[in-house]
C-alpha cells in the first residue's frame, strides 16, 4: 500500500487551519507576483505555523500548528497574519483575505516554482491558473482512520453551512456574479472535485483510492479535490469548502464550529443515509454558494426544504454544549452576529462596493481589514 | 540624391500648377503629420523585425530606426525635421516620465530602510564615478563633470517602464528596478538643476543669474508639477475611478504641463516627474491612483525613442571618444552594482545584483538634459557634452538589453516554460 495513506493517528478534536491569501500590488489592488520573494524574506520561528507557496505566485499559505482550542488556533492566525503583513510591506505588497479576487486577470498569473505545481500545470493546463481562489481548509483531528471516513461523510451535510458563513468571493472578473461564494466554481471545473462517496470504513476507503490509483486517476491523496477529505498524513478530516474569510476573527470561527461540530456527532453518532446525502448534495452546495444565508436546504430525511438561516441557527443552539465543553462557545457567538446582522464577508465586499463603485477600493479596504483586525479576547 | 529627386518632382509640380490652378505651392518640408506616421510605422516594423529575428526589446529597435533613417546613416531625418518633431517628442517623454514619477512611492522607500540605503547608495556612488571618471580620466574642467554626472548617474526610467510593460514583468526585482530608476531620476534632477548654477559660475555669467536659472528651472517645475496635479486630482475626483473620462483628463494636464514648461523654459522632462510624483503622494483618496495613461502612450514611445536614435550623434565618433565613453559606463555599472551590494536586506545577493543589471539603461532622459544644457551653452556644451552623449548612445543599444535579461535571470518576466503534451 502507498505509503501515504498510512493513517498517522492524532489527537482527537485538535485542529488546525491552513488560509489562502491574496497578494496585491499597492499600486492598483490587483493581484501581483510576490510570494517565492516573500517565502524566501519571512523569517520565523515556527512557533506558531508556517507560510507556503501555493499554486500561482499572487497566492500564499499560512498555516496554524495542531492545537486543542479554537482560542490557540486564533493566537496562531494572528501571529502568522501579523508577520507576514508586516513582510509584506517590506516589499510594497499588501495581502487580503476573500475567496476570489474582484478582477484579476487569471491569464496574467505565473505558476508557482516546484515539481508539484509544475505537474499540476501540466495536466490541468488553464484550469491551474484559474485555480487562484482562496480557501480556508480545517482539520480536525481523528483517533482513529475508521473515525476519519466517518466523520468525513458525517460532516458532508453541514458543508452549506460552511459555505454560507464563509462566502467572501461576489466578484469575478469585475462583475457581480450574483453568488456569495463564487470560489467553489473554479473548483468544480477539476475532475476529482466533489464529495466522499459513501464508505463503510478505513478498509472501504483503501479500497476505493486503490481502484482510482490503478485506473490512473489519482496517485495521492492530494489529487482528491473533495469539499471533505479525510487527510491520513495528519491524522485529520479536512474540510475544504470555505472561502478564505476577509479576516482571522471569522477563520477562527469556522475553526471552533468546526471542532464542536465533530464533537457533537462523534459522540452521539446519528445514523445518516450516506447515499441519499450525496444525492441532494450538489444542489444544497449550489444553494450556499449562490444565495448564503438565504439559501434553501433540501432535505432528504424530510423529503423538503428548508431556510438555511434557521437550520443554522438551530444548529447554533444545538452545539452549545459541545461549545462551553471545549472552551470556544464564544466563537460560536462571532458567527451568530454574522448570521443575524446577515452581514456575510459577501455582503460587506458588496457593499464596499456600493460605496466606492470601483473595485480597486474595495480590495484596498479588504487589505486593510485584514491588516488591522485581531482576535477579540476570551 | 535625394535633393536631386526633390528637384524633379518640384519642377514636374510647378509644371502642373501652371495647368491646374488649384494647387497648392510645392511642400517647403514634410507635413508633421505625415513624417509622424512615417517614423511611426518604419520605428514599429524595424522594431518588430528585430524583435521577431533576434528577440531584442522593442525600445531598442525603434533607436536603431531613429539611427538608421537619421544624420548618421540615410539622413532622412534631419536636423529641421529634428526640430519639428521636438514637440512631439517633449510631449512623449514627458507623459513617460509621469507615469516614473507616479512610481517612486516614497511610502514603500519609509518602510524598507534596505531599499532606501540601495537607493541612496546608487544616488551618491554612481555621481561620484562618472565624476570621478570625466575629471580624473578624461579631463573635463570640474563643472562640465558635474554636469555628465548629473546626466548620466541615473538610469532610464523611460526605457526600465517600456521593458517591465513589454516582457509584462512582475517581481521584486522589476519592484526594486523601477524604484531604483525613479530615485536615481529624482537626484539626477535636483543635480542638473544644481549643475546649470555651476555651469553660468564657469562661463563667468554673474552669481544673480548663477542661482537665478536653476532657481527658475527647480521651482517652475515644482510649481507648475504642483498645480497641473492639484488641478488633475480635482477635475478627475468628478468623474467615475478608472473611466476613460478620467485617462482623458490625466493626459490633458500632462500636455497642459509639457506646454506650460515650455512656454515658461522649464525643463518639460522635470515637470512631469514632478508632477507624477506628487500624484503619486498626495492623491489620498486614490482619485487618480487607479487611471494609468492609454496604451497610447506607447505609439509616443515609438516617435520618442526614434528621435532619440537620430539625435545620436554617431557621426561624430572617434575611438578615443568610443573609449571613454566605455570607461565612464563601467565605472557607472561598477557603481551601481556595488550599491546593490551594499543595499543588503532579505533579497539575496544574486538578486541584488540582477537589480544593479536592470537599472543600467541610460537613454532619452539624459539625451534631454544634455538638450537643456546645450540650448544655453551652444558653443561650450557641444564638445563639453559629447562623452555623456556618447555614453548614451552605446546604453541606447546595450540597455534595453541589460534591463530585460535581469528581468528574465530574475524569473520575472512573463515568459513560461510551455508544457505541451506532460503529464496526463
Amino acid at each position: 500500500m502507498n505509503d501515504t495513506l498510512e493513517y498517522h493517528q492524532s489527537e482527537p478534536l485538535t485542529l488546525g487551519v491552513e488560509l489562502e491569501l491574496q497578494l496585491l500590488t499597492t499600486r492598483d489592488y490587483d493581484l501581483t507576483r510576490g510570494a517565492t520573494d516573500l517565502l524566501r524574506a519571512v523569517r520565523h520561528d515556527g512557533s506558531h505555523g508556517d507560510v507556503k507557496l501555493e499554486i500561482t505566485e499572487s497566492m500564499i499559505e499560512i498555516n496554524t500548528l495542531p492545537r486543542e482550542s479554537a482560542d490557540a488556533i486564533a493566537a496562531d492566525l494572528d501571529a502568522m497574519r501579523g508577520l507576514l503583513v508586516e513582510q509584506c510591506a517590506r516589499n510594497n505588497i499588501a495581502v487580503c483575505g476573500g475567496g476570489a479576487h474582484p478582477f484579476h486577470s487569471w491569464p496574467d498569473r505565473r505558476i508557482s516554482p516546484g515539481e508539484r505545481y509544475e505537474m499540476t500545470y501540466a495536466r490541468y493546463g488553464y484550469l491551474a491558473k484559474q485555480f487562484t481562489v482562496f480557501g480556508q481548509h480545517i482539520h480536525v483531528g481523528c483517533a482513529t482512520a475508521d473515525d476519519a471516513v466517518w466523520l468525513t461523510q458525517a460532516l458532508g451535510p453541514y458543508v452549506p453551512y460552511f459555505i454560507a458563513l464563509s462566502a467572501a468571493s461576489p466578484y469575478i472578473d469585475g462583475v457581480d456574479t450574483l453568488f456569495h461564494s463564487a470560489r467553489l466554481n473554479a473548483v468544480s471545473a477539476f475532475p476529482l472535485s466533489g464529495q466522499c462517496p459513501e464508505l463503510a470504513d478505513w478498509n472501504g476507503f483503501l479500497e476505493y483510492f486503490g481502484f482510482l490509483r490503478d485506473c490512473g486517476i489519482a496517485a495521492s491523496i492530494k489529487d482528491l479535490y473533495w469539499d471533505i477529505r479525510p487527510k491520513p498524513e495528519y491524522g485529520t478530516v479536512e474540510i475544504r469548502v470555505c472561502d478564505t474569510p476577509l479576516d482571522v476573527v471569522q477563520a477562527a470561527a469556522l475553526a471552533a464550529l468546526a471542532q464542536a461540530l465533530s464533537r457533537r456527532l462523534l459522540r452521539e453518532r446519528p445514523a445518516f443515509d450516506a447515499g441519499k446525502a450525496l444525492q441532494v448534495a450538489r444542489y444544497n452546495k449550489f444553494q450556499a454558494c449562490r444565495y448564503g444565508f438565504d439559501a434553501q436546504i433540501s432535505s432528504p430525511r424530510k423529503r423538503a426544504q428548508e431556510g438555511l438561516r434557521t437550520t443554522l441557527k438551530d444548529l447554533l443552539d444545538t452545539l452549545d454544549d459541545d461549545a462551553r465543553a471545549l472552551g470556544c462557545r464564544h466563537w460560536l457567538d462571532v458567527l451568530r452576529t454574522s448570521l443575524f446582522t446577515g452581514l456575510s464577508g459577501a455582503d460587506w465586499l458588496r457593499a464596499r462596493q456600493a460605496v466606492h463603485k470601483n473595485l480597486n477600493d474595495v480590495v484596498r479596504d479588504s487589505a486593510e481589514r485584514f491588516s488591522a483586525m485581531r482576535p477579540p479576547a476570551n | 540624391m535625394n535633393e536631386s529627386l526633390l528637384s524633379y518632382a518640384r519642377e514636374a509640380w510647378t509644371a502642373l500648377q501652371g495647368a491646374l490652378y488649384f494647387l497648392p505651392p510645392f511642400p517647403a518640408r514634410v507635413d508633421t503629420l505625415a513624417l509622424l506616421s512615417l517614423l511611426l510605422v518604419a520605428g514599429l516594423l524595424v522594431a518588430e523585425w528585430l524583435r521577431a529575428r533576434w528577440g531584442w526589446p522593442r525600445v531598442l529597435g525603434y533607436v536603431v530606426a531613429g539611427t538608421v533613417f537619421g544624420p548618421s546613416l540615410f539622413g532622412w531625418i534631419n536636423a529641421d525635421i529634428l526640430a519639428q518633431l521636438r514637440p512631439i517628442a517633449d510631449a512623449a517623454h514627458g507623459l513617460l516620465l509621469l507615469e516614473a514619477g507616479r512610481r517612486l512611492d516614497l511610502r514603500w522607500l519609509l518602510n524598507n530602510r534596505d531599499l532606501l540605503r540601495g537607493g541612496v547608495s546608487d544616488i551618491a556612488l554612481s555621481f561620484l564615478a562618472v565624476y570621478g571618471f570625466a575629471f580624473f580620466v578624461v579631463g573635463l574642467p570640474p563643472a562640465w563633470a558635474a554636469a555628465t554626472a548629473a546626466v548620466t548617474m541615473a538610469s532610464a526610467p523611460a526605457v526600465v517602464m517600456l521593458v517591465i510593460e513589454e516582457s509584462r514583468a512582475q517581481g521584486q526585482i522589476t519592484e526594486r528596478v523601477m524604484m531604483y530608476s525613479a530615485i536615481g531620476s529624482a537626484a539626477s534632477f535636483v543635480v542638473f538643476v544644481a549643475v546649470l548654477g555651476f555651469v553660468h559660475a564657469q562661463i563667468g555669467a554673474t552669481w544673480g543669474a548663477a542661482l537665478a536659472h536653476p532657481l527658475w528651472a527647480g521651482g517652475g517645475a515644482c510649481l507648475i508639477g504642483v498645480l497641473a496635479s492639484r488641478l488633475a486630482i480635482v477635475v478627475a475626483g468628478q468623474l467615475p475611478k478608472r473611466s476613460l473620462a478620467q485617462v482623458f483628463v490625466l493626459a490633458a494636464m500632462a500636455l497642459l504641463a509639457v506646454g506650460v514648461a515650455r512656454m515658461l523654459g522649464v525643463p518639460v522632462f522635470l515637470t512631469l516627474f514632478l508632477m507624477g510624483v506628487i500624484l503619486s503622494f498626495s492623491d489620498r483618496a486614490k482619485v487618480l491612483s487607479y487611471t494609468s495613461l492609454p496604451d497610447g502612450h506607447g505609439m509616443l514611445a515609438i516617435i520618442l525613442f526614434v528621435v532619440v536614435g537620430a539625435a545620436l550623434p554617431w557621426r561624430d565618433a572617434t575611438w578615443p571618444m568610443a573609449a571613454q565613453a566605455l570607461g565612464l559606463l563601467l565605472a557607472r555599472a561598477a557603481a551601481k552594482l556595488l550599491a546593490m551590494t551594499l543595499s543588503g536586506g532579505a533579497l539575496p545577493i544574486g538578486k541584488r545584483l540582477l537589480a544593479g543589471i536592470g537599472i543600467q539603461p541610460l537613454s532619452a532622459t539624459a539625451v534631454f538634459m544634455a538638450f537643456e544644457i546645450g540650448k544655453l551653452y551652444p558653443e561650450i556644451s557641444h564638445s563639453a557634452l559629447h562623452l555623456a552623449f556618447f555614453a548614451a548612445a552605446i546604453m541606447d543599444i546595450a540597455g534595453p538589453v541589460l534591463c530585460r535579461f535581469a528581468l528574465n535571470r530574475a524569473g520575472e518576466t512573463a515568459v513560461e516554460k510551455e508544457t505541451q503534451g506532460g503529464a496526463r
